[in-house]
């Protein structure tokens, strides 16, 4: 276990891991129809994306990454409250989650 | 360079522009001020009381009252008058000055500029005014609930914007004056507004006199840039000075002002505006289009008489224009039947003279003329006027005779006689005079051309005597017989004007002949109307009071006095000087003195031209329609009669070759940039972005995850570039 | 608060409290705030500094909004910023006493919007610094947009969406130049600043080819607002659809933007470039004078021929900027004024006449003299100013550009400003004064006189609910522009007088331009006309 306790091993694994979550973010919201669903791989992207900030923060030795990272769970919380909201209203309109009943943003 | 025959015969004049001796300033003078303020007073109260729909005479006493004390005044400033110009400062208008030094300004000040030659002016232009205005209290007392208060608004605007152009003390004031005379013809064209041609030839008179506006404008431009100021109390001072090879924008003033006159006194080929002009109440053709604001462009140009000298070859072109408008305005006169546009014709006839007089180099005869002038048509027009007002509008000549007997247009008839006599130059008379010493100084010139415009107007003196007569033969001599017009007291004044329709058989509606038929009694003009012919006839008889002056009493001629103290001063003593050189070189002409000849001439043509009408028009007047049908029997010149009828088809060929090629422009224009710039380029341009979007628009499904798949697509697509770059060797 | 603040916010403040007011207030409280800011920009007037200097004097501390940006918000006047702020003053009570029976709904909205606008006008008018400066010209935008699509006429949106796209395409390229200034200024000081005066002193010292690009891009962001001929084309549809009040403030202080920021910022900034491209905007004026009096004479429509009388109005005005002596800037600026007083006169007494007809066509209108006498004499009297009869205000602008065009050429009688125009343009652009003198009265011949012509009510409308000629309140409305109209024309001297000097110094640095430009070219003909002889000498 001495790769991980270097560093260099431990951004690597960081970094691994924050781009398999926004894989698996982007597959998920690209595949499924459930509105709820997409939301919650939108935040496994944010995570992904605030595990990366993290990592390369430590990389260069500074606090902005974890700054940057705090902002962006901040925003995620509010994001999330906002999105939420929103996929109830659209739910009462159409009695359905599937995301395919909104298409007027065509024209 | 050699001098012109005109300026070598000038020579002794020549002094012209350093005789004028510099303006005193005389600020104690400022109550002439008042002159100004009165109308404009006036003006106001009378617009205000027009919009507050004043009932009655109120305004039209009060306008009389306003002209009678400019009068007043004028006449003090007459008899306290000092012995060279004065500049009287009111106050600021349009100055500027800038740079280091003074020496950089645009200076036009309400100021006024007074020598003899405005006193001159204004003599005749308050008197007449306030004359004539007296007459439209009873002329137009039968719109006391319509327009009453309008009308006399209209007068007093005119009154002040005349007074600021004769007394103005600079160009641009001139200007002012200029275009505000415009605009109170224009309301006063227009005063019948509902109908259409008055409506029209309102129209036409501003548009007209806006072409001429426009030179006067260049001309102030220029003379302000080539001479530093527009003052005249400076500009005469610096013209003294001027050498006579200017620049080529300094040989363009006098084009330019004079443009600027013949637009304002109808002459060359903006004469067209006046006979239309007649749309308005006969007070007004008397005041405006005959009297006074016509002769706005004589003004202009005695009073800029210098810039004139410094080029002499403007002068021949203005006497060529003078020349050739009063013999072509006779021509016509002497075809139509409608009395106001036979006099309309003669005034710009009589203008024709005047500009003719300026154009040959004496300011004094071409004043002179148009003193007189200002008489005698203010007395034709104003008994043209009772006519109308008695006859319910009626003034064809062809329906109505022998006036002179009908009760009521005794007096009126005879003063129709009176202004006849003075118009045909009836020797003796004031215009004879006037006429004389503008023709004298063309028959006794040592130029061709001179010589020929003299002879031309003399010829001409033969036209405008016999359709003066015509008129007063057919209308006021002859067995009793008339057909009222087919206008209704109250409403409009409409007078017929069926000679335009063309059929040469008028076209009056004949009901409305048969309804006034029976029960018609023309009524006669009451006091003031009486009053104001009365005293200008009389006034026209006096006019001719300087020459006799001059000829029988052998004192200094009291118009040739007031001109001399003035800014014409270039060209008051020319006859004198013609007489003179004739006598030292033995120029004659028909063995005799250029004047007496001139006079001789002059008498025989007036007279021929009387006795011929006389003849035609009331001895055998079934002979001038025999003639008429004789000339358009002849082959060659049978067109004539028919063409002069029509003014010589000059408003249609102006429409043709003006009008609707600027009008068929403007729907071209307005094309364009409609459908070419605006839906064509602009909204071109504003739609690309659109057809760009076409394009990517597959790409944008509409559902949720299409977007994401496109944006995915994009990242994956960066991502690959970055991983291609790097593989190749690094960033 | 000081009264050059109480311009800006006090119609912000009435916004707001429009905003959350009865809908039947809405009217009062907008015609409470408008007639405060008069009082407030006379006040200004009163208080003003000193009318001798032409700098722009402040009129209180600056705030330092952005400080490490260089962007402050500092307020201040020269006469000729006062005079505009007076104008858009003095139009704007009247405007919204004109949108009383006009404006049936939305009315709170309406009026807010209209207080938007005064204020960020006034910011325009007011600010000392180019990034206000742009604020307030650019967000003149947003209310007159929404006044245009929401109480506008059938063809609102597309007017709206037009007028919009232009003008901003035309500000991209001003507020890009500004910027690009402002970085090059950074370069040289080390520090931002945006403050106009610091901006100007440092372009002026730009080479010369780097001012004209500079003239040619701030020029094209001023020349879409006034609008300089070719890219006109939004204007009459746009002062077409615009319901009355909007018409008005678009005619009367919007389009005086465009001819305002030449004036304060493109001339002086870049004088070389302006000497430069002289002859090309004056050809561009010159055209428009002709070509929209021409359009204005087909016209059917009367608002319609009114906005394109505007543009050729503007083409002389721009003109006499463009003559860089005194005599056609203080002209130009005058003309400005008037032309804001009598065009926006004009569309008033339109107004009223749509809302009592719910026509402009002049084919079904006509001889309303006989109808509406005080309207009539009204409408007439603005048409006279417009057409530049001298007495009345539209004289003495004109005469004063086309003077200043006149004189403007190397050997004029103002020896102290050389110009690079001249007769030859003017003789051309003075033909507007028959074009105009044409086309006005056609319109007046139709309009007012000649037998009354009505339109028959088919029904769809509801009665206007209005006497038949002008009520008391519309004739308080036309009253005051009649009497600043005869005032300006009868007595310019004091206007004029206080103009010089802010003309002056804007002025300043083009006589040595144009005459080092004269001098190059008399030398470079004498080259010529040596070489030519050596040539000659040779042959022989």
């Amino acid at each position: 276990m001495t790769a991980l306790t270097s560093d260099a091993a431990l951004i690597r694994l960081a970094l691994v891991i924050a781009a398999l979550l926004f894989s698996i973010g982007i597959a998920g919201f690209l595949s499924r129809r459930n509105m709820i669903v997409m939301f919650l791989c939108t935040e496994l992207m944010f995570q992904g994306a605030a595990l990366a900030l993290i990592a390369f923060g430590k990389m260069h030795g500074d606090l902005s990454g974890q700054v940057f990272t705090i902002f962006i769970l901040t925003v995620a919380a509010a994001e999330a409250a906002l999105a939420l909201g929103l996929v109830i209203l659209l739910y009462r309109r159409r009695e359905t989650l599937n995301s395919e009943a909104w298409s007027e943003l065509k024209e | 360079m050699t001098l012109s025959p005109l300026t070598s015969m000038l020579s002794g004049t020549m002094m012209a522009s350093s005789d004028i001796p510099a303006a005193t300033i005389a600020p104690e003078m400022a109550w002439l001020g008042w002159a100004l303020a009165l109308p404009a007073i006036s003006a106001l109260v009378c617009t205000l009381m027009a919009l507050g729909k004043v009932k009655g005479k109120l305004p039209g006493w009060l306008t009389v009252a306003s002209l009678g004390t400019c009068f007043v005044l004028i006449f003090k400033a007459y008899q306290s008058m000092p012995e060279g110009p004065v500049v009287i400062p009111l106050a600021e208008w349009m100055s500027f000055s800038w740079g280091p030094t003074d020496f950089h300004s645009l200076q036009a000040a309400l100021e006024l500029y007074i020598d003899r030659l405005t006193i001159f002016w204004m003599l005749f232009v308050t008197g007449l005014g306030t004359l004539i205005a007296l007459y439209a209290t009873e002329y137009m007392e039968h719109d006391v609930k319509a327009g009453y208060a309008r009308f006399f608004a209209g007068v007093s605007i005119f009154l002040f914007a005349m007074t600021a152009l004769v007394m103005g003390g600079n160009l641009l004031l001139l200007y002012l004056g200029w275009e505000g005379v415009g605009l109170a013809s224009y309301m006063l064209i227009g005063y019948f507004f509902t109908r259409p041609s008055a409506v029209a030839a309102a129209k036409k008179a501003f548009i007209v006199n806006r072409i001429g506006d426009l030179g006067l404008a260049l001309g102030i431009f220029l003379t302000w840039r080539c001479y530093g100021t527009i003052e005249y109390s400076e500009l005469f001072q610096v013209t003294a000075n001027a050498p006579r090879e200017g620049p080529w924008e300094e040989s363009l003033i006098p084009y330019l002002l004079m443009l600027g006159a013949f637009g304002k006194s109808a002459q060359g080929p903006l004469y067209v505006w006046l006979p239309d002009a007649m749309e308005g109440p006969t007070p007004v053709s008397a005041l405006i289009h005959a009297a006074t604001m016509v002769t706005a462009g004589v003004f202009l140009i005695a009073r800029c008489y210098p810039l004139f000298l410094l080029q002499p070859d403007a002068l021949t072109v203005v006497a060529w224009i003078g020349g050739l408008t009063a013999f072509w305005a006779a021509t016509i006169g002497m075809a139509q039947y409608d009395m106001k546009r036979v006099w309309a014709y003669s005034t710009i006839s009589q203008l024709g003279y005047m500009f003719l007089g300026l154009g040959l180099g004496t300011t004094f005869g071409a004043c002179f003329h148009t003193f007189t002038h200002a008489f005698f048509k203010a007395c034709l027009f104003l008994t043209a006027g009772a006519v109308m007002h008695g006859f319910a509008g009626q003034l064809d000549i062809r329906r109505l005779s022998g006036l002179s007997r009908v009760p009521g247009f005794r007096m009126v008839s005879w003063f129709a006689l009176l202004g006849g006599l003075w118009l045909a130059a009836f020797p003796f008379s004031a215009a004879f005079f006037s006429k004389d010493e503008i023709l004298v100084a063309g028959v006794g010139s040592d130029r061709a051309d001179f010589q020929f415009l003299g002879w031309l107007g003399l010829l001409t003196a033969g036209l405008t005597a016999y359709y003066t007569f015509r008129v007063w033969f057919r209308a006021f001599a002859g067995p009793v017989h008339f057909e009222p017009g087919d206008e209704v007291h109250g409403d409009d004044h409409g007078h017929d004007v069926a000679h335009d329709h063309g059929d040469g058989h008028g076209h009056a509606p004949a009901a409305a002949h048969a309804h006034h038929h029976g029960e018609f009694h023309p009524h006669g003009p009451r006091w003031a109307m009486k009053f104001a012919i009365a005293i200008i006839g009389i006034g026209a008889v006096l006019a001719g009071y300087p020459a006799y002056e001059s000829m029988f009493l052998h004192k200094e001629n009291w118009v040739q006095w007031m001109i001399s103290g003035s800014t014409a001063v270039g060209g008051a003593g020319v006859v004198e000087h013609v007489a003179a050189e004739g006598a030292s070189h033995g120029h004659q002409v028909l063995g005799m003195s250029a004047h007496a000849a001139t006079s001789l001439a002059g008498s025989i043509f007036g007279i021929g031209g009387i006795l011929i009408a006389l003849y035609l028009h009331l001895i055998r007047r079934s002979a001038a329609d025999s003639l008429r049908r004789a000339i358009q029997a002849t082959p060659i010149i049978g067109w004539i009669p028919n063409a002069a009828e029509h003014k010589w088809y000059v408003d249609e060929i102006y429409h043709a070759v003006f009008r609707v090629p600027l009008w068929v422009t403007g729907h071209v224009l307005h094309f364009i940039d409609k459908h070419i710039l605006d839906a064509g380029v602009v909204d071109g341009i504003g739609a690309s972005p659109s057809l760009v979007g076409r394009v990517f628009r597959p790409l944008y499904g509409g559902v949720l995850q299409s977007y994401a798949v496109t944006m995915a697509g994009g990242v994956g697509l960066i991502l690959a570039w970055l991983a291609y770059t790097w593989l190749r060797g690094g960033f | 608060m000081s009264a050059a603040w109480t311009t800006i916010l006090l119609p912000l403040l009435a916004a707001a409290v429009i905003a959350f007011s009865p809908s039947k207030m809405a009217k009062w409280i907008a015609l409470a705030a408008t007639g405060v800011v008069l009082a407030a920009t006379l006040r200004l007037v009163v208080g003003f500094h000193d009318w001798g200097n032409g700098d722009f004097q402040s009129e209180s501390e600056a705030i330092r909004f952005l400080p490490e940006f260089g962007i402050s918000l500092s307020l201040g006047y020269d006469s000729v910023a006062l005079v505009m702020a007076l104008l858009n003053a003095v139009l704007m009570p009247l405007c919204v006493l004109g949108s009383f029976s006009a404006i049936k709904d939305r009315q709170r909205e309406y009026y807010a919007w209209f207080m938007v606008l005064h204020a960020s006008l006034m910011l325009a008018f007011a600010s000392r610094d180019a990034i206000t400066f742009y604020v307030g010209y650019e967000f003149t935008l947003v209310p007159m947009v929404f006044l245009i699509a929401i109480w506008g006429g059938p063809e609102r949106r597309a007017a709206a969406t037009k007028y919009f796209l232009f003008t901003f395409f035309g500000s991209i390229f001003l507020l890009g130049s500004l910027l690009w200034l402002g970085a090059q200024m950074r370069e040289s000081t080390g520090a931002w600043n945006f403050d106009l005066d610091a901006m100007i002193a440092f372009a002026q010292k730009l080479p010369a080819d780097t001012q004209w690009w500079l003239f040619l891009c701030l020029g094209l962001g001023f020349a879409v607002k006034v609008p300089i001929f070719q890219l006109h084309t939004w204007l009459p549809l746009a002062h077409d659809q615009a319901p009355t009040g909007g018409s008005v403030i678009l005619a009367g202080t919007l389009l005086k933007l465009g001819t305002y920021g030449l004036f304060r910022i493109a001339l002086p900034a870049a004088p070389e470039g302006a000497v430069a491209l002289a002859p090309l905007w004056a050809i561009l004026c010159i055209c428009a004078v002709v070509y929209a009096s021409l359009i204005c004479w087909v016209q059917r429509d009367v608002k319609r021929l009114v906005a394109y009388s505007s543009i050729g109005h503007l083409a002389l005005c721009v003109l006499g900027l463009f003559a860089f002596n005194i005599i056609g800037a203080e002209g130009s600026v005058y003309y400005m004024v008037n032309h804001g007083l009598s065009t926006g006169a004009m569309f008033l007494c339109i107004g009223m006449i749509y809302e009592r007809y719910h026509t402009k066509d002049m084919e079904r209108l006509g001889g309303l003299a006989k109808r509406m006498p005080v309207w009539a004499f009204f409408f007439g009297l603005f048409t006279f100013a417009s057409l530049g009869l001298p007495g009345l205000n539209g004289f003495v602008g004109e005469f004063l550009c086309l003077m200043g065009t006149f004189v403007a050429d190397a050997k004029s009688g103002v020896d102290n400003y050389p110009g690079v125009l001249g007769p030859n343009y003017a003789f051309i652009a003075a033909s507007g004064l028959v074009l105009a003198a044409m086309y006005l009265l056609i319109m007046l011949g139709k309009m007012i006189w000649g037998p009354l012509r009505e339109p028959h009510d088919d029904g769809h409308h509801e009665p206007s609910g209005l006497s038949p000629d002008l009520n008391w309140r519309e004739i308080g409305i036309l009253t005051p522009l009649a009497v600043l109209c005869l005032w300006l024309g009868l007595a310019p001297g004091f206007v004029l007088e206080s103009l010089e000097p802010a003309c002056t110094r804007m002025l300043a640095p083009f006589p040595a331009i144009v005459q080092a430009q004269h001098d190059a070219a008399a030398t470079q003909g004498d080259a010529v006309a040596v070489a030519d002889s050596t040539t000659a000498e040779a042959v022989r």
